[in-house]
């Protein structure tokens, strides 16, 4: 290798880092770093700067980047010596200190020359004169000495003290000042810096409180947060510095305001467990006033909770153990807070109850002492106030005190313990009596309950029977209070013991809510009750989460739904007032109600993750089989059963499918073998709880009635839960799948019944796409030649062949699955039939929406970027489908386009917005308002994140006007239009957005038509509509008003 | 502020109309929750739109509408000063009846206030109603001048052409769509 000519070529060309093939020679041995230095010889000594400094550099980039390990101790010295010489000169000392950087890193490099090169720095080098990157440099050599050799530096003595501080005063760039901050901590902690601890008062307090502002796009992104942690880091660093720091502090606290408090406050708090007991001790009294003023009257929540932080430190710091006697300032302070208290309705008294219970955190002497003081007082001014109004704020006090203690005595970090302290045990007897008053009591209910939560969770406070006690209390105003407000504060309560004392909710609290719980549903025109059982239903809905709790309710639930089935539907030609609705149907509704309870406990279940939920499937599906199955068999007369509703059906198919997707694949392989059975050969042993039920044959037969027919939808259920690895009881998938097909386009009755069968069949496709794989292509094609294209059939069957065949495409492309894109293909090209076949066509277009329903809530496996891939593959068919059709032949793009929206979030359609917004724009005069609803929605979000991008916010200014004049005509219902609530409060909420999005004069035309147009859909049917109108008119009367 | 306030010190009230709502539901919401009826709206082949019940504007609805109104003299809602009360609005028909109560008998602020309850109900309700504005009674030193300047269409009219006093009631306003939330 010819080292010379390389290092003449990479100077020459002032490409200053090392060439690979050098890199690699130093690496392997076969260039030796000292040829290197030879080469470079005459530009590192050359008179001319420039040529020095790209000698230099590149001998210190070649230094970066070589092995480490290839430089040995020789080249380390000579390497050295060689920098330092350098240091005096001006433009060098960049790469020389760059060098010296890499060398202080090695192993070769002794203790001598971290003094050596220190010192030549401290000499030599006027930080002053130089620019920040150069003085960083410096500060990362520095960084890197004292990383390696702290002891060298250390047995410097005070000499290395004096220079460091010397060197590093006056430094003003956040960049640098970051890691200063780092280097003065080391410094304070392990140095001995006594006696000069004025030095580096000077040099770190100078900077309190940092006042830096980052300017707007900092590439470097420091923050003021960033510095004030450092620093403070730094003021906390070193006991010495308390004669000089705690007199600043008070200084301070009469001039800082807003964040500078804050600092100051959070500050106090780092820095006073590091000053000690005895510094703070003298001045603890001046401290308290400057951190009082902020609890008492500060308006800034942010800088009360720094400053509540301020107050522990201090009061940890005087008093840390449990034998401090609590007497001084925690007296003084107690005191003051006891004498606001006697007016507890005033704002200071929620402060002085935070201070009392920072006291309480702070330390276990002074907070025992603190409960002690105040707890009797409370009591006392509870029972006997001047005032009726004041026990409510007193009741609050007590409870807050209560949760500070709960707080302490639970925290996993925290050592003190309630059985070793006991400091609330002398106050037994009144907690319990001041709570429960308060659970009795109108306007008190709300802080007892949050008293009672605390105490509770104290481990050992209470016995079994206060707390059964307790329980009581908050049983009675769970069923009798009607207040919105509470009841979910008492829930809250009872789900927090109910995970220390399971039983005693089970035994107290659940027999008393189901026992409120009626056997028939109330009738049509009772609302009271009807609120009743509802809210009796929601609690139960958040407390028989629990594991402990679950059971009770799948036993209760599943009985009052067997009873409600065998109830016999009374005769409807009565003379009683029946309301709108007769009892069959509010037993419907009940019972759904009922299910629906069930199923969002289950839900809650799966998301938290309980293995509990498999031993209950036996113990809830077959009954709710057993429940739809008899009620489909049975025939009695004119009256309909329960569990005929398709409403009740369809709740218990969402259930199946969420037990089965949760039990392993050896249970599901036995229950789908099961159903399978029941469905394909009428077989219903295995699946109902009551043997005794029995079907006719199977649901799927011809001639089977349609009750029997809806059973489908439990067949989907059970298939959406089965996972991809559960064995099947059939030897052919294919067939399978071709049997369901079939049933789906000449058997299906009607919609409901279509509706269930695609979702088994898009899941089973989604599953068993590994199985299905060859046969796949086949059943596409069938279903393509035989049921889609020949327009002699029947069309409703045709468009079941093609709602099939779409979701078939899904379940693929779900799984980005080639042949999902090749079948789609065909769809697309359909759409340019719709001269020939436009009612077909019409529908195959709308078809795009079942693609866009993406994997939806259920089971359904899905790939990574499924739909970006499946939106590239259609968006450019549909846009040049659109370019080359003339005529109402573009309107079917369209609407496969506004299906098509919702599948993938705004965020893409930004990213080639030219393009889509025109069709967005197009699609919001589309007659069908579930469309508009998918324009709309995409044209919000992309005015919500317009502001981001220069090139949006120009397009959406462009189209501004005839955005609003849209948008208008969907929010204004008009004779002859199709129009849905939904469609046009979205319309309006979108509306809204124009006076904050759109610059004023871009629609000053428009302001009086919008306001005329908006006073039309002020009159809108529906409660929501007006809403949204109300909000979106008040908005354009203010749009371009001066403020 | 350089003019004395009329009552620098009002008694604040602690929200009691809750922001849920107390009617009772109609047609099959009264029975279904609303989740049931949710999944309806998807149903397969169900023409949504075309069966809307009509949701009748009632006292709640103008309640709402002017709960969160700021009075003109404090940072305060008109709920929160009980200067307006669900009870004292009355829905009949195409008429809008509002009972306001000032805080104290002499409030020189009551037209203001008037003004502006007048100006939200006239954005904010169709323009098929008429709407009353009155002084509850016994409520108000000079109570039937100022009903009779808040029914007088072109004293209002007037008003609301002098810019300053349109941006102080604008100012009264830009709370009003919290609706009771805060």
């Amino acid at each position: 290798m010819d080292v010379p000519r390389m290092v003449r070529t990479q100077i020459s060309t002032s490409e200053l880092n090392p060439p690979q093939d050098l890199v690699q020679g130093v690496n392997n041995g076969s260039v030796g770093l000292l040829e290197i230095v030879k080469a470079l010889g005459e530009y590192l000594t050359s008179t001319e700067d420039e040529v020095r400094l790209n000698g230099l550099t590149f001998l210190s980039n070649t230094l970066k980047t070589v092995n480490s390990t290839k430089i040995n101790r020789q080249a380390t010295q000579t390497l050295t010596n060689f920098y330092l010489s350098k240091l005096d000169d001006f433009d060098s000392l960049p790469p020389a200190l760059g060098g010296l950087t890499v060398l202080s890193k090695l192993a070769t490099f002794d203790d001598d020359a971290a003094v050596e090169v220190y010192k030549g720095v401290v000499e030599n080098v006027n930080m002053k004169a130089y620019v920040q990157a150069t003085r960083h440099l410096v500060y990362v050599l520095f960084d890197s000495l004292l990383a390696t050799h702290r002891n060298a530096l250390k047995s410097m003595g005070s000499s290395f003290v004096n220079s460091y501080t010397k060197m590093v005063d006056g430094e003003k760039d956040p960049r640098n000042l970051m890691l200063l901050f780092s280097i003065d901590r080391v410094i304070l902690l392990e140095f001995e810096v006594k006696d000069h601890i004025e030095d580096f008062f000077d040099i770190t307090f100078c900077y309190f409180p940092i006042t830096f502002r980052p300017p707007p796009n900092d590439p470097y992104g420091i923050t003021a947060d960033d510095l004030k942690l450092a620093l403070r880091k730094c003021m906390a660093s070193s006991p010495y510095f308390a004669r000089m720091a705690i007199p600043l502090f008070l200084e301070k606290f009469a001039t800082l305001t807003g964040p500078s408090m804050k600092d100051l406050q959070l500050s106090i708090a780092a820095c006073l467990p590091v000053y000690g007991a005895d510094a703070v001790r003298e001045r603890g009294a001046e401290l308290w006033e400057g951190i009082k003023t902020e609890i008492l009257y500060s308006s800034d929540t942010s800088i009360e909770a720094a400053a509540l932080s301020a107050l522990e430190s201090l009061i940890r710091t005087l008093y840390p153990t449990s034998t401090d006697a609590p007497s001084g300032l925690a007296q003084d302070i107690i005191k003051e807070c006891l004498e606001i208290l006697n007016e507890p309705d005033k704002t200071q008294a929620v402060a002085a109850t935070k201070i009392l219970a920072a006291i309480f955190r702070a330390s276990p002497s002074a907070g025992k002492f603190a409960l002690s003081q105040a707890l009797p007082q409370l009591f006392r001014q509870f029972n006997s106030p001047s005032v009726p109004s004041h026990r409510s704020p007193i009741l609050s006090t007590i409870s807050s005190l209560l949760v500070a203690v709960q707080s302490v005595y639970t925290s996993p970090t925290s050592q003190r313990k309630q059985a070793e302290e006991k400091a609330l045990d002398p106050y037994h007897g009144g907690i319990l009596d001041v709570l429960r008053e308060g659970l009795r009591t109108e306007g008190l209910k709300s802080p007892a309950i949050k008293g009672c939560t605390a105490c509770v969770q104290i481990p050992g406070f209470w016995e079994r029977e206060d707390v059964e006690n307790v329980v009581r209390g908050l049983d009675d105003v769970l069923v009798n209070d009607e207040d919105p407000e509470i009841r979910p504060e008492v829930i809250e309560s009872l789900t927090t013991i109910s995970t220390h004392h399971p039983t005693t909710i089970e035994s107290l609290t659940l027999p008393l809510l189901f026992h409120n719980l009626p056997d028939s549903a109330p009738s049509a025109s009772d609302h009271i009750a009807r609120e009743k059982y509802r809210s009796i239903l929601s609690s139960l809905r958040e407390l028989c989460v629990a594991p402990a709790l679950f059971q009770t309710l799948v036993i209760r639930i599943t009985t009052k739904l067997d009873l409600l089935s065998s109830s016999t539907p009374q005769s409807n030609g009565g003379d009683e007032e029946m309301g709108e609705f007769d009892t069959r149907e509010c037993n419907i509704a009940y019972s759904w109600d009922l299910l629906n309870t069930l199923q969002n406990v289950v839900d809650k279940k799966i998301k938290e993750k309980h293995n509990d939920l498999i031993r209950y499937f036996d113990q809830i599906v077959p009954r709710l089989f057993t429940l739809v199955v008899s009620a489909s068999t049975t025939k009695l007369g004119d009256a309909s059963p329960l569990f005929r509703d398709r409403r009740l059906v369809g709740i218990i198919a969402k259930l199946v499918e969420s037990l089965v997707w949760e039990l392993n694949v050896e249970k599901q392989s036995a229950w789908f073998s099961a159903i399978y059975q029941a469905f394909e050969k009428g077989d219903w042993t295995g699946v109902v709880h009551d043997k005794s039920v029995v079907l006719s044959g199977s649901p799927l037969r011809t001639g089977a009635s349609s009750a029997e027919q809806d059973l489908i939808a439990l067949y989907a259920g059970t298939v959406q839960g089965l996972k991809g690895d559960a064995t099947l009881p059939f030897g052919s998938s294919a067939e399978f799948l071709s049997s369901k097909i079939h049933w789906t386009i000449n058997v299906a009755r009607d919609g409901w019944q279509v509706k269930w069968i695609l979702e088994l069949i898009c899941a089973f496709v989604n599953k068993r796409e590994n199985v299905l794989k060859d046969s796949l292509e086949t059943i596409l094609e069938s279903i393509w030649s035989v049921e889609i294209q020949d327009t002699s059939k029947d069309l409703d069957n045709r468009r079941r062949g093609l709602s099939v065949y779409l979701y078939i495409i899904k379940a693929l492309s779900l799984l980005r699955s080639p042949l999902a894109y090749s079948a789609l293909e065909r769809v697309i090209d359909i759409l340019s039939l719709s001269n020939l076949d436009p009612e077909f066509v019409r529908f195959a277009a709308s078809g795009f929406g079942i693609l866009s329903q993406g994997k939806g809530n259920g089971h359904l496996t899905a790939k990574l970027l499924f739909a970006q891939k499946l939106w590239n593959f259609v968006l450019p068919k549909l846009i040049e489908g659109d370019k080359e059709a003339t005529g109402t032949g573009r309107l079917v793009y369209l609407v496969a386009f506004a299906s098509l929206l919702p599948l993938v979030p705004a965020s893409l359609c930004l990213a080639d917005l030219n393009t889509i917004l025109p069709l967005i724009l197009r699609s919001l005069s589309l007659p069908d308002p579930h469309q508009r609803v998918n324009a709309i929605t995409t044209l919000t979000s992309i005015l919500e994140t317009a502001s981001d991008s220069r090139e949006v916010d120009k397009a959406i200014h462009a189209h501004a006007e005839v955005m609003v004049d849209s948008l208008l005509k969907s929010a204004v219902r008009s004779e002859g239009v199709a129009s849905s609530g939904k469609v046009r409060s979205i319309a309006l909420s979108c509306l809204s957005l124009f006076p904050d999005v759109i610059r004023f004069e871009n629609l000053h035309k428009h302001k009086s038509i919008v306001i005329r147009e908006l006073g039309k859909t002020l009159d809108d049917p529906l409660r929501n509509v007006r809403k949204e109108a109300v909000e979106c008119r008040a908005k354009w009367y203010r749009y371009g008003n001066a403020t | 502020m350089s003019r004395q306030l009329d009552n620098d010190n009002p008694t604040i009230f602690a929200p009691t109309a809750s922001a849920t709502s107390k009617r009772v539901q109609q047609g099959k919401a009264s029975l279904w929750a609303s989740e049931a009826l949710s999944d309806d709206e998807y149903d397969y082949d169900s023409a949504s739109g075309s069966g809307e019940d009509r949701e009748d504007i009632d006292s709640e609805e103008v309640y709402d509408l002017l709960r969160s109104i700021t009075d003109p003299e404090h940072p305060v809602s008109l709920e929160a000063l009980r200067v307006v009360n669900p009870d004292d609005i009355h829905v009949a028909g195409n008429r809008v009846l509002v009972y306001l109560t000032p805080t104290i008998p002499h409030c020189s602020m009551s037209t203001l206030i008037g003004l502006s309850l007048r100006v939200r109900l006239l954005r904010a309700l169709p323009p098929r109603y008429r709407v009353d504005i009155r002084i509850k009674s016994g409520t108000h030193q000079s109570e039937h001048a100022v009903n009779k300047q808040l029914n007088d269409k072109e004293r209002v009219q007037a008003a609301l052409e002098n810019k300053h006093l349109l941006s102080v009631v604008e100012g009264c306003l830009s709370t009003a769509d919290k609706r009771g939330r805060t």
